[in-house]
C-alpha cells in the first residue's frame, strides 16, 4: 500500500491538513476546519469551499469514506467523514517524507557556513 | 440577507456538488459569528462557484468512485470501466467565443473587403418572411392598379406588346388562343400558350450554349408551325398528342437517310430566310447549309441527335449566333400542338401568385433606400397587382434598387409596369423588330401613376453573368435613358428572341426572329450583353449600390 501511496506525493497543504484532522477522529466539516485551525494554530484556515472541493476529491479517491448523519448531533444536516486505511497509509508516506525533509533541513543548516560574497569586477 | 446570498451561491453550484455539499456548507455559514466572518464565506464560495463549474467538470453531476484497474481470479486485468472525460469548461468557452470570432471577421472580411479574394455571395438577412401581396394590400396611392391593363389598352403604341419571349407573331398565328389584336390582356393569356412552356423555355434559354437534346423540342413553345411547314414543303405527319398534356407520344425509330436529310436541310433554310433577324447572315447559313449538305458532309450523322448537331454547328460556324439551333426530338411532334388548357393556365397562374410573382424581397434598406429583388418579369395580366403592390411599397423610398442578379427575363409588359414608375411621363422604352412580318412594335412605359413618389428618385439596377433577356431589356433601356445606375456584371446578351420552327415531326429549328432596337442608342447587346456603369463582382452589387445610393442621398 505504502508503495501505490508514495506516488501521490508531496500532498497539498489542503489535503495535507484535512488527512491531518481525520487522523485522530471523525469529523464533520466544520470540526475538520476546526481541527486544521488549531492544528496550525490559525496560521492556515480553510474555507468551506476549498475544503468540500478537497473532499469530494479525497472521497472520489477513495482517500476519505463518507459516514452520514449522526443523530443527537447539535446541526442534523453534518455529515461525519472518516479517513480510510488507504488515506491513512497516504498520510503515513507523507510523514515519512516530510520527516526526511525536516531532518535534511535541519542536517543543512547545521552544517551552513555564513558565506563571504565573491568581489565583483568592474 | 448575506444568508440568502450565500445560498444563492450555493444553489448556482454544479448539482452533484450542491447535493452533497450544500447543506453541510449553510450549516457551517449558520454558525458563522460576525458580519466579516459572513463576507468571507461569501468570497470563499464565490471561489468555489468559479472552481466547481469551472475546473471540476467530472464532478459536476456527482461523485463516482475513481476507475480502478480490476484484476479478474485468474490474475489478467479488466478494464471496466472508461473514463468519464470531459473537455474543461473554460477550454470550451473559449473554443466558443474564439470560433464565433473567427466566424465573424471571415464573414465580414469576405462582405466587405475590397480585395475580392474570395467571391462569395453572402445574402443579406431577410428579417420578414416574402410578403403576401394581395390585392387589397395596394394602398391607396394607386387607385388604379387592377386597371393596369386598361391602361395598356388606352395606348395605341402599346396595343400588342406581348411577351417578351414569345413573340406576337407565332400568337397571332396559333390556332386556337384569342385574337391578339383584341387587348393585351386577353392576348397575354392566351399567349400563356404555354404557361409550362414558357417556363421550361427560359430555362433552356437560360443555358444557350447547350446543344440539342432529345428533350429539347417539346419545351419550345407553340410556334407557327401551318406556316413554317407550308413554307418548307414538309408534309405533316399524322397527329400525336402533343408531349406536355397528354401522355407522351412513342417513340419513333427514325432512320435518317438522304431524303430525310435534304428535307430537314431545306425546311432550315428556308425558315432561316424567312425568320432570322439578319438577313445576309441568313443568306450566308442557308448557303453553308447548302454546301455542306451538297458535299455529303451531312451523311456522316446517322441519328437524329448527331445530325441536329451537325446542323446546328454548320449554323453556328457561320452565323456565330449561338442561338440559333436545331433540335431533335425522338418523339412526334404534333403539327398543331394542342392549345394549353384552363387548367395549366390556372395551375401556373396559381404558382405564380404562390410565388408573389417571384417579387423575392421587398425592403427598406438603411438611409431610406428601397430594394426590390425580383427573379423574372411575370405577365402583367397576372402579375400586375403583386407588382403594383411591390412598387407601391417601396414608394416612400429616397432610392431604389432592382436586383436582378437571379432575374433570367419574361414579358416585356412587366419590363414596360415597371419602369413606369421611373417616369413622370410616357416614355419609349424599346422596338420590336419582326422580320418574318416585316413589322416594328414600340414598346412605352405606362401613363404616370398617380401617387407615384419615385419618378424623380435615384435608381440603381443589380446585374450580373446571369440577367437574361427582358431583365437585360429593362437594365439597357434604363441606361440608355440615363435613369438608372448599373451595378454587377456584364450581362448574358440575348437581345434577339426566337421561337421554334416545326420542320417535321422530329426537327424542329430554333431561329432568333425578333430583333430589339433601343430608340437611342439604335442597337441592342445581343452577343455583348449589357456594361454595368459600376462593373464589380454580382456578388458585392447590392453592397456596391448601397453606397452609391447613400452617397448621392447625401449629397442633397
Amino acid at each position: 500500500m505504502n508503495d501505490d501511496a508514495t506516488s501521490f506525493l508531496p500532498l497539498s497543504p489542503a489535503t495535507l491538513h484535512i488527512l491531518l484532522s481525520l487522523a485522530a477522529d471523525d469529523l464533520h466539516g466544520y470540526g475538520i476546519m476546526q481541527e486544521v485551525a488549531r492544528q496550525s494554530e490559525g496560521q492556515y484556515k480553510l474555507g468551506p469551499g476549498t475544503l468540500y472541493d478537497n473532499l469530494q476529491r479525497l472521497i472520489r479517491q477513495q482517500w476519505v469514506e463518507e459516514l452520514g448523519r449522526r443523530s443527537g448531533d447539535d446541526d442534523p444536516r453534518r455529515r461525519y467523514y472518516r479517513l480510510t486505511s488507504f488515506g491513512r497509509g497516504v498520510l503515513a508516506a507523507e510523514t515519512t517524507r516530510l520527516a526526511g525533509v525536516v531532518r535534511e533541513a535541519r542536517l543543512r543548516l547545521q552544517m551552513a557556513k555564513p558565506q563571504i560574497p565573491k568581489p565583483r569586477r568592474a | 440577507m448575506l444568508r440568502s446570498l450565500y445560498r444563492c451561491l450555493l444553489r448556482l453550484h454544479p448539482p452533484g456538488f450542491r447535493r452533497r455539499f450544500g447543506d453541510e456548507m449553510l450549516s457551517i455559514f449558520d454558525q458563522a459569528a460576525g458580519k466579516a466572518v459572513a463576507c468571507r464565506l461569501l468570497g470563499d464560495g464565490l471561489v468555489s462557484l468559479a472552481r466547481q463549474w469551472g475546473l471540476r467538470p467530472e464532478f459536476w453531476d456527482g461523485i463516482s468512485p475513481a476507475p480502478t484497474p480490476q484484476t479478474a481470479c485468474d490474475g489478467i486485468p479488466s478494464f471496466a470501466t472508461i473514463d468519464p472525460f470531459r473537455p474543461r469548461t473554460t477550454a470550451v468557452i473559449h473554443g466558443l467565443v474564439l470560433s464565433t470570432a473567427v466566424f465573424c471577421l471571415t464573414c465580414f472580411a469576405i462582405r466587405y473587403s475590397w480585395i475580392h479574394v474570395l467571391h462569395v455571395h453572402i445574402p443579406e438577412v431577410q428579417f420578414e418572411s416574402p410578403p403576401v401581396i394581395e390585392a387589397s394590400a395596394a394602398p391607396p396611392a394607386m387607385p388604379e392598379e387592377p386597371a393596369v391593363p386598361s391602361r395598356q389598352k388606352t395606348r395605341a403604341k402599346n396595343d400588342a406588346p406581348g411577351p417578351f419571349r414569345v413573340p406576337s407573331a407565332a400568337k397571332n398565328k396559333a390556332p386556337s388562343p384569342p385574337p391578339a389584336s383584341t387587348v393585351p390582356q386577353s392576348e397575354t393569356t392566351g399567349a400563356t400558350p404555354a404557361p409550362r412552356g414558357l417556363a421550361v423555355y427560359a430555362l433552356a434559354q437560360a443555358v444557350p450554349a447547350a446543344v440539342a437534346t432529345k428533350n429539347r423540342a417539346v419545351q419550345i413553345p407553340a410556334p407557327a408551325n401551318s406556316k413554317s411547314q407550308e413554307d418548307s414543303g414538309a408534309s405533316p405527319g399524322p397527329e400525336s398528342p402533343h408531349a406536355g398534356t397528354m401522355p407522351p407520344a412513342p417513340v419513333e425509330d427514325v432512320k435518317i437517310d438522304a431524303a430525310e436529310r435534304r428535307r430537314v436541310v431545306d425546311g432550315a433554310i428556308a425558315n432561316l430566310e424567312k425568320y432570322y433577324v439578319y438577313p445576309d447572315v441568313a443568306h450566308r447559313m442557308a448557303n453553308s447549309l447548302h454546301a455542306h449538305e451538297k458535299n455529303g458532309d451531312d451523311a456522316a450523322a446517322m441519328d437524329g441527335a448527331a445530325f441536329a448537331d451537325l446542323l446546328t454547328s454548320q449554323m453556328r460556324n457561320v452565323s456565330h449566333d449561338r442561338y440559333v439551333m436545331m433540335v431533335y426530338d425522338s418523339t412526334k411532334k404534333p403539327e398543331n400542338p394542342p392549345p394549353p388548357t384552363s387548367e395549366e393556365v390556372a395551375r401556373y397562374r396559381k404558382e405564380m401568385l404562390e410565388n408573389n410573382c417571384t417579387f423575392e424581397k421587398i425592403q427598406i434598406l438603411p438611409h431610406n433606400i428601397g430594394y426590390l429583388k425580383f427573379n423574372s418579369f411575370p405577365d402583367t395580366a397576372i402579375c400586375g397587382p403583386a407588382a403594383a403592390a411591390a412598387m407601391a411599397k417601396l414608394n416612400q423610398a429616397d432610392a431604389i434598387i432592382f436586383d436582378l442578379r437571379d432575374n433570367p427575363g419574361g414579358y416585356s409588359n412587366m419590363v414596360a409596369l415597371i419602369a413606369t414608375y421611373l417616369f413622370d411621363h410616357p416614355t419609349h422604352l424599346n422596338d420590336f423588330y419582326n422580320r418574318g412580318e416585316n413589322s416594328t412594335e414600340e414598346s412605352w412605359t405606362l401613363p404616370p401613376v398617380s401617387g407615384n413618389r419615385l419618378a424623380d428618385k435615384p435608381a440603381f439596377v443589380l446585374t450580373s453573368c446571369s440577367t437574361f433577356s427582358a431583365a437585360e431589356s429593362f437594365s439597357y433601356d434604363l441606361k440608355m435613358l440615363k435613369r438608372a445606375t448599373l451595378v454587377g456584371e456584364t450581362t448574358s446578351g440575348r437581345g434577339h428572341m426566337g421561337m421554334g420552327h416545326r420542320i417535321d415531326d422530329h426537327f424542329t429549328i430554333r431561329v432568333p426572329g425578333i430583333r430589339v432596337v433601343n430608340p437611342i442608342s439604335k442597337t441592342n447587346w445581343e452577343g455583348t450583353g449589357v456594361e454595368p456603369d459600376v462593373k464589380v463582382k454580382a456578388g458585392d452589387a447590392l453592397a456596391t449600390a448601397e453606397r452609391l445610393a447613400a452617397r448621392e442621398l447625401a449629397k442633397k
